[in-house]
């Protein structure tokens, strides 16, 4: 009987995992590569796509569903991101079906790296104004009525000549969620178990991971970037965060979604204030703060004036010991 | 707000608190006080409009630096010639210092300001 | 999963073995490792454990729409241990259930020498998993040595299942001479026989849930499973 087998070791298991996922598309179409990523929904391969000989990313999910709904849905999302053209957004070439019912999507091959590799210690204000260029493809979406819903740093990459590309529209999120209410209860369960660990979660809004599919809509990416945000800070050079920056990601990252900014280009506006020590909408600065921001502003101007002002005491001084 | 306007009104701000300081720098001055707080406030305001147009033009921070410096120092100049030529007394770094840095603050003011649609 | 609450004592004991074989190992190991167990103490809470929950129709009151059945073992393991450490000088086994018989040896080997894992949660996952996958390894076996294909799965191991580099490198064409075959049919082989690994896989992974969803769930974890 089975039951006694020896167990497998960990690198078998490694193995296995990859051989038994290894997709099998149509061969007249594409050649598959090698394993490039793996995450919660799916695994990304490089493949040659042979009709229009390219490489291209090959994405496929790791469950398929037994109705036909599926297809019909990743044609539809895929008309939809036929239309979104943005030099940040990662098109989608094709979508379909494997022969074990696996649903799949191919799209640009990125060369670059994933901002969940951006090596830490760089300036808190580079960071930022790397995160508002990632919320403008977002915003642009949003702006066209397309929600993103699985922002997370692996989603994001920075292309070898300074691009920001945020891949994985719609399809991946949308695909693998059944959204029948079954389905939305058992994304209910109150469950810390070890798929958790892929991290998506922590970028999830709670409107979302509650399996409340008829609330998603943009301010659940702005959830997504106010973590991205958070995470960006974390990593930078200066991790502590002043007031008004920690007020936007409270903002951005509020549970109700009334609480947060509108949509991406909003948020992005606000980090921009914070960047130009402009006041920021989410918070509301006191005297003092006030007074910091404008002196932080505007700091070699009021030190020229102290310069100017200790220069005719100097003046003053040197006078009175003159007579 | 545009640049010259920008510096004109730094330039005018700076020239009275400039002219007004002579009462603590120079007592002895102020029964003229109010000729020199006049002049003092146009030499300001004219420096302030020079740089302002510069800036608008060179738009590079160490340039206006140095032209900043320049126009004070050559207005400052000025002013101590002409108390020189009528017979008062020189007062040269009173005058030439701060005239100059008025000069350099206003310089590297106008280069940062940002014009926005006001 | 359903078939625990069946009413046919025949299948509700299929349906429990099969459990036991998919989750004697991972619950040995996590008694081992969380509980601190000594490896003959964790024999005996095993076989208790599973024992109870036979007798008492523990996994009876399991409901799909709270947690995923991993998660409720887990807990109900948990509190079986913490129940066990109370009363520990009359420890019990299950009254007059059959013992089952498992290799506990092999379990033990598998752990020596693993530093404790700080993570619980994902340490009985990931032997979850392992569980699995070697289940289902053994089932592609049986399946082909029953039909007389022995040879897929000799392909199968040893691309797949082989360690070390060498393995890596093997050649199709040199596995073909070897083995008496072509080029093209040893690709098909084993594209076959990955194709049916992977269908035995998620043959046990539903077996193993209740719901379509927590199905899905489960297979993005054997899949998506961070290593």
């Amino acid at each position: 009987m089975s039951t006694n087998a020896p167990g497998l070791s960990d690198q078998a298991l490694e193995r296995l995992r990859d051989a038994a996922e290894l997709p099998e598309p149509d061969p007249a179409r594409y050649a598959v590569r090698e394993r490039i990523g793996r995450g919660g929904m799916g695994t990304v391969y490089r493949a040659r796509d042979l009709r229009l000989q390219r490489d291209v990313a090959l994405k496929v999910l790791h469950v398929g569903e037994d109705s036909g709904e599926l297809a019909a849905r990743l044609t539809r999302e895929a008309g939809i991101l036929a239309h979104l053209e943005h030099p940040g957004i990662v098109p989608v070439h094709d979508v379909g079906i494997l022969a074990d019912g696996r649903p799949y999507y191919t799209m640009k091959l990125v060369q670059g790296q994933p901002l969940a590799d951006l090596a830490p210690g760089r300036s808190r204000a580079d960071l930022l104004r790397l995160f508002a260029r990632i919320c403008e493809p977002v915003a642009f979406a949003h702006s066209r009525g397309v929600v993103h819903r699985d922002l997370k740093p692996h989603n994001v990459m920075l292309g070898e000549f300074g691009e920001v590309l945020v891949l994985d529209w719609g399809v991946s999120k949308r695909a693998g969620q059944n959204d029948s209410p079954a389905a939305s209860n058992a994304v209910a369960t109150p469950d810390t178990g070890a798929g958790r660990v892929l991290g998506t979660q922590g970028y999830m809004a709670p409107e979302q991971a509650r399996g409340e599919s008829a609330y998603v809509d943009a301010r659940a990416d702005v959830y997504s970037l106010g973590k991205l945000l958070a995470h960006l800070v974390s990593v930078s050079d200066a991790p502590r965060m002043p007031r008004a920056l920690a007020a936007i990601v409270r903002k951005a990252t509020a549970p109700q979604p009334e609480g947060r900014y509108m949509d991406a280009s909003h948020l992005a506006r606000d980090v921009q204030r914070f960047l130009a020590a402009d006041p920021v909408e989410a918070h509301r600065e006191n005297a003092w703060e006030q007074t910091l921001r404008l002196y932080r502003r505007h700091r070699p101007l009021v030190l020229l004036i102290a310069a100017y002002l200790v220069m005719r005491l100097v003046l003053i001084l040197w006078r009175a010991r003159t007579e | 707000m545009k640049k010259p306007l920008y510096g004109t009104i730094l330039g005018g701000v700076l020239g009275v608190f400039d002219g007004l300081s002579a009462l603590a720098s120079a007592p002895e001055t102020a029964p003229q006080i109010a000729s020199i707080v006049i002049g003092s406030t146009f030499k300001g305001l004219l420096a302030g409009l020079l740089i302002g147009f510069f800036a608008r033009k060179v738009k590079s921070l160490p340039l206006g630096i140095v032209f900043g410096l320049i126009v004070g120092f050559a207005l400052a100049a000025l002013v101590v010639y002409m108390n020189v030529a009528s017979g008062q007394p020189g007062y040269y770094w009173q005058i030439l210092l701060p005239g100059s840095l008025v000069g350099l603050i206003v310089g590297y003011a106008t280069q940062r300001h940002r014009e926005q649609p006001a | 999963m359903e078939a625990l609450k069946a009413e046919d004592t025949a299948e509700r004991d299929r349906a429990f073995n099969a459990l036991v074989e998919a989750y004697w190992r991972p619950v040995y190991k996590y008694l081992r490792m969380r509980w601190r167990l000594l490896p003959h103490d964790a024999e005996d809470a095993t076989q208790g454990f599973f024992s109870r929950a036979f007798e008492r129709e523990y996994f009876a009151k399991f409901d799909a729409r709270r947690a995923r059945f991993r998660t409720f073992l887990r807990t109900c393991v948990d509190a079986f241990a913490a129940n066990e450490r109370q009363a520990a000088h009359r420890l019990k086994r299950g009254g007059g259930a059959e013992h089952i018989s498992l290799d506990y040896a092999a379990a033990e080997a598998e752990l020596a020498g693993a530093p404790p894992p700080d993570d619980f949660e994902k340490f009985f996952a990931r032997e979850w998993v392992r569980a699995i996958f070697t289940d289902a390894v053994a089932a592609l076996r049986e399946r082909y040595s029953g039909a007389g294909q022995e040879v897929r799965f000799t392909i199968f191991s040893r691309y797949d299942l082989a360690e070390g580099d060498a393995a890596r490198h093997v050649s199709y064409a040199a596995l073909a001479t070897e083995l008496g075959l072509t080029t093209s049919q040893v690709t098909n082989y084993l594209a076959a026989a990955r194709r049916d690994f992977r269908a035995l896989l998620l043959d046990r992974v539903r077996a193993l849930t209740a719901t379509d969803a927590e199905f899905r769930e489960e297979v993005r974890d054997l899949f998506g499973f961070d290593a």
